[in-house]
């Protein structure tokens, strides 16, 4: 069986607080905390690229680079166009030439992606080791005089290790795209966000997903003991536990202190996840850029 | 469905933990009397599902208190 050993992340160390941005934005402090979720974004030095974020959330992980099959970066903010950014880390991590490695071009459906690729992957072709890392550095992209998307995004990065030991494995994925929308949420020079489309697809389509999935594989929501959803904003979390009709207590929010960190937000809460081993079933859920989005059944081992 | 005060007072009530929807009044706009831009989106998304209109962006300037939400809706469902 293959399926999720263990997940190490790096958030970049310096902080820029929103607080500071109150008059610049005409905000106050119940909106700041309440509804956005980010008291403040950690911010990487502009030196750092994404392979730089990786590299660093690779020296959190127990994890010898000797006997690892495969590599996948799921960025959309890589180090160079070309090459792929995990041939990068390939090489700073010293790992070995019989690695394959490819990035996916995702942003925060990313991680559910992510992890059905490389299990898939590794599946079909035998692999014992393999990371997929997310590492999405918006502050490379962001305007800062943009109210919709200055005040959002931290730098994160995360790899999580698939194994053939593993402790939590998915039971069934479920995807969704429409990009009829795409320009929604678009980077052309620096990104661009209609906050109002992506709040309305986000608040239908993915507690509609949440629903048809756990139909789909005979579950309940009460059944699911831990929802991890992207971290957008706080309002939008809240919004989707209201939509789906679960326990607020089971539905993680973790952004005050960095940010929404695009596809690494789901894994950084579900490393915890990985070390008290509480949750029978988690349901992961991601969603943003396209529009994309994908939820997943994780169940523990 | 038709809209009136008590229905998009209610979905106020629902979106909206911060204003009492019995004290707005329903020709000042919205946002001067403390509904933030948040609840604005989450108001004008319930406002399509229940009456089942699609509200163009172009047409959220003209979408700014209660009174002009009740017009624009009843136009559009008629």
């Amino acid at each position: 069986m293959i399926g999720l050993e263990s997940i190490a992340s790096y958030i970049a160390e310096d902080r820029e607080s929103n607080y500071d941005l109150k008059e610049k934005f005409d905000l106050d402090n119940h909106f700041i905390h309440e509804k956005l979720g980010v008291d403040a974004r950690a911010i990487k030095s502009s030196t750092e690229k994404a392979s730089d974020l990786c590299v660093k959330a690779f020296n959190n992980l127990q994890v010898s680079p000797e006997g690892i099959d495969c590599c996948i970066v799921v960025t959309q903010n890589p180090d160079y166009q070309i090459p792929h950014t995990s041939a990068i880390v390939q090489s700073k991590l010293n790992l070995p030439q019989s690695c394959a490695c490819f990035d996916i071009s995702l942003g925060c459906s990313g991680y559910v992606y992510g992890l059905s690729v490389i299990i898939s992957f590794m599946k079909s072709n035998n692999f014992k080791k393999g990371l997929l890392f997310t590492s999405d550095p918006y502050s490379e992209i962001i305007d800062s005089n943009d109210k919709n998307t200055a005040l959002l995004f931290g730098d994160a990065a995360t790899v999580s290790l698939i194994s053939d030991t593993p402790k939590y494995a998915p039971l069934d994925f479920v995807f969704g795209t429409n990009g009829d929308h795409y320009s929604e949420l678009i980077c052309r020079e620096k990104l661009f966000m209609n906050g109002r489309a992506v709040f309305a697809f986000t608040a239908t389509q993915i507690p509609k997903q949440i629903k048809e999935l756990l139909d789909k594989n005979k579950l309940t929501l009460e059944e699911i003991d831990k929802y991890i959803l992207h971290q957008g904003s706080k309002y939008i979390v809240d919004t989707i536990t209201k939509r789906l009709g679960v326990e607020p207590n089971k539905v993680t929010f973790e952004m005050f202190d960095y940010g929404n960190t695009v596809s690494s937000s789901i894994p950084i809460i579900l490393s915890k996840e990985l070390t008290t081993l509480e949750a029978e079933k988690i349901v992961l859920s991601g969603f943003g850029v396209g529009l994309s989005w994908a939820s997943t059944i994780l169940y523990k081992i | 469905m038709k809209a009136t005060e008590s229905n998009i007072k209610s979905i106020l009530d629902e979106v909206s933990s911060l204003v009492e929807s019995s004290d707005l009044d329903i020709n000042i706009s919205l946002t001067d009397q403390g509904v933030d831009s948040l609840d604005l989106v989450n108001v004008y998304l319930l406002v399509e599902e229940k009456f089942e209109i699609k509200i163009p962006d172009e047409d959220i300037a003209q979408l700014q208190n209660i009174s002009q939400i009740i017009d624009y809706v009843n136009l559009k469902v008629t």
